[in-house]
């Protein structure tokens, strides 16, 4: 809208060079780099290598013991599963049980205490007993991941649906909305970027438990490799390992973001402000 | 009395039981009748339940006591989308649809056929002047156009009655004024009944047919005001004599008012009488 502003100053390519070298994302690769480096450094000049290996080892050991081993690749692929298993139960789960709860007043405050009350426990020291009731197997790690998962889907459902404004509401019942309207109309539509804060929460924690109950007890899953590489001092392949499952982390992280932005309603509106500007 | 299209009678609203500590008297024994085309101010101190009275005519309060018919049906605590449309504030327009969708969905909402959606939003759009925006999300415009919109979204069911209220109290002055040239003319072609709430003299001058002037808390109907000036009014109209007139007449009637409802402000126990 205000483009032929912009465009009279400077020549376009000069300006676009300018909003390149300008941009952060030359800090974050240089910052990025200087941490791999100093790592590199200190890996090989300084560094007990049964503890820690520079990262040209580690990419040495991913390359050479963790990307041709079937057994690790299954383990992590199982690990993969688990999580997406586990963070789709928490969705279905949270958001029926937030819109249970978020649905009145009434219910909304007989029930919402009880969930923050639960939602404030910390998890962990129920992992022995998570572990006795699902076993070695898949099962625990999932029931783990969904009970961490599951909360804050639920809490932020709730805070969406209690949010919604008067004056909408008012709006909505003078134009002749029935109940089921406003709920379908109004009351879903601004729960959605406060529904996605809760997803990104409920992956960040769906993760936080698979991974928790994979560490603590495992058969040949990821945790049983990672407890083998570190018992037998061996950090290099231990690192590639964990590298990989950070690599998980930041995809399953990704894809959330990537439905927040495009399901959103307000996010949808920054990409029509660009292409009506392009128009 | 076939011409009466709003009809107010008696109408007291307590909110809170009677004798409690939080029971607020908004409206006391109030009694107007709206004819039918006629636009109708009421101005008033804040607080002074002008909203309360508009909202009991749209039939979102039910009140506690009197009646009040629209057409000749009461209302008694229901709305009346196919005869009644609101416009309130611009931030009324739901910001997780488009301006187009915000029309389909009043038009929804009100029980009109799919087919007709179109059709009618656009010719809403375009009478306010808005036709190019309606796939834009109200965020990307500006407060004035917004209200243009909305004041369109209000239009496009085809009530014949529009109560609106406070609808330009966002704005800034001078937005104000050019929206209420559009509001004028607009309202020149479509022959609406209106009763408009505010609490600016200048709008409620130089928009209304009679101004309800309205006392503080416990809100009653001190006097009535005509303006006879025909519509559409154009901004000339605010530079003639009889317009200050009109407004400083509004003033001397309201002064008194205001200065009740901030001293009830300052102290709860006279408020609460």
């Amino acid at each position: 809208m205000n483009a032929p502003v912009i465009v009279a100053s400077p020549p376009a390519a000069a300006s676009k060079w300018r909003a390149i070298l300008q941009s952060a994302l030359w800090l974050r690769i240089g910052l990025l780099a200087a941490i791999v480096v100093a790592l590199e450094i200190y890996g090989r000049i300084w560094a007990d290598p049964a503890f820690m290996r520079p990262p040209t080892a580690i990419f040495e050991a991913l390359r050479k013991e963790i990307l041709p081993e079937p057994k690790v690749i299954a383990a992590l692929y199982m690990c993969v599963a688990e999580i997406a298993a586990a963070y789709a139960l928490s969705i279905l789960f949270g958001v029926l049980i937030g819109l249970a709860v978020g649905a009145s007043r009434f219910s909304r405050g007989a029930f919402f205490p009880i969930v923050l009350l639960l939602y404030a426990i910390p998890q962990v020291a129920l992992l022995p007993l998570v572990i006795l009731m699902f076993g070695l197997g898949p099962a625990a790690k999932i029931a783990f991941g969904l009970s961490h998962g599951i909360f804050p889907i639920i809490v932020n459902v709730v805070a969406g649906m209690r949010d919604v404004k008067e004056l909408h509401m008012r709006a909505a019942l003078s134009m002749g909305a029935s109940r089921v309207d406003i709920v379908r109309y109004v009351v879903l539509p601004h729960m959605v970027p406060s529904l996605f804060t809760g997803l990104r929460l409920g992956m960040t924690m769906t993760l936080l438990g698979v991974i928790l109950a994979e560490l603590y007890v495992s058969q040949g899953g990821v945790g049983y490799y990672t407890r083998v590489f570190a018992e037998s001092y061996n950090p290099a392949p231990l690192f590639a390992l964990i590298g990989c499952l950070a690599a998980i982390a930041i995809a399953f992280n990704e894809l959330v973001r990537i439905a927040e932005h495009n399901l959103t309603p307000g996010k949808r509106r920054t990409h029509a402000l660009k292409a009506s500007v392009k128009e | 009395m076939n011409d009466i299209a709003i009809s107010i009678r008696n109408v007291t609203q307590r909110f809170g039981g009677e004798g409690q500590a939080d029971s607020v008297l908004a409206l006391d024994d109030v009694s107007l009748d709206i004819r039918k085309g006629e636009f109708v101010c009421l101005l008033g101190p804040s607080g002074c339940g002008k909203s309360t009275l508009l909202n009991i005519v749209g039939g979102l309060f039910k009140p506690t006591t009197g009646t009040c018919t629209v057409e000749g049906r009461a209302v008694n605590g229901e709305p009346h989308p196919d005869k009644i449309a609101f416009v309130f504030q611009e931030s009324t327009l739901f910001p997780w649809y488009t301006v187009i969708e915000n029309f389909h969905i009043a038009l929804k909402f009100q029980g009109i056929a799919r087919t007709e959606w179109d059709d009618r939003a656009m010719a809403a759009l375009r009478a306010v002047g808005m036709a190019s925006f309606a796939r834009h999300y109200p965020e990307q415009l500006s407060v004035g156009m917004r209200q243009r919109v909305n004041m369109a979204r209000g239009i496009c069911v085809g009530t014949d009655i529009l109560l609106m209220d406070e609808p330009f109290a966002a704005l800034d002055e001078q937005t104000r004024m050019v929206l209420g040239e559009d509001l004028s003319q607009l309202l020149a072609a479509t022959k609406k009944t209106i009763v408009f709430v505010t609490h600016s003299l200048a709008e409620a001058v130089f928009l209304s047919d009679r101004i309800a002037v309205m006392t503080a808390r416990p809100g009653k109907i001190k006097t009535i005001i005509d303006v006879n000036e025909p519509h559409p009014r154009s901004p000339d109209f605010m530079l003639e004599s009889r317009f200050s007139e009109l407004r400083n007449e509004c003033y001397a009637l309201l002064r008194d008012e205001i200065r009740a409802t901030v001293a009830a402000q300052r102290d709860p126990q006279v408020a609460g009488s």
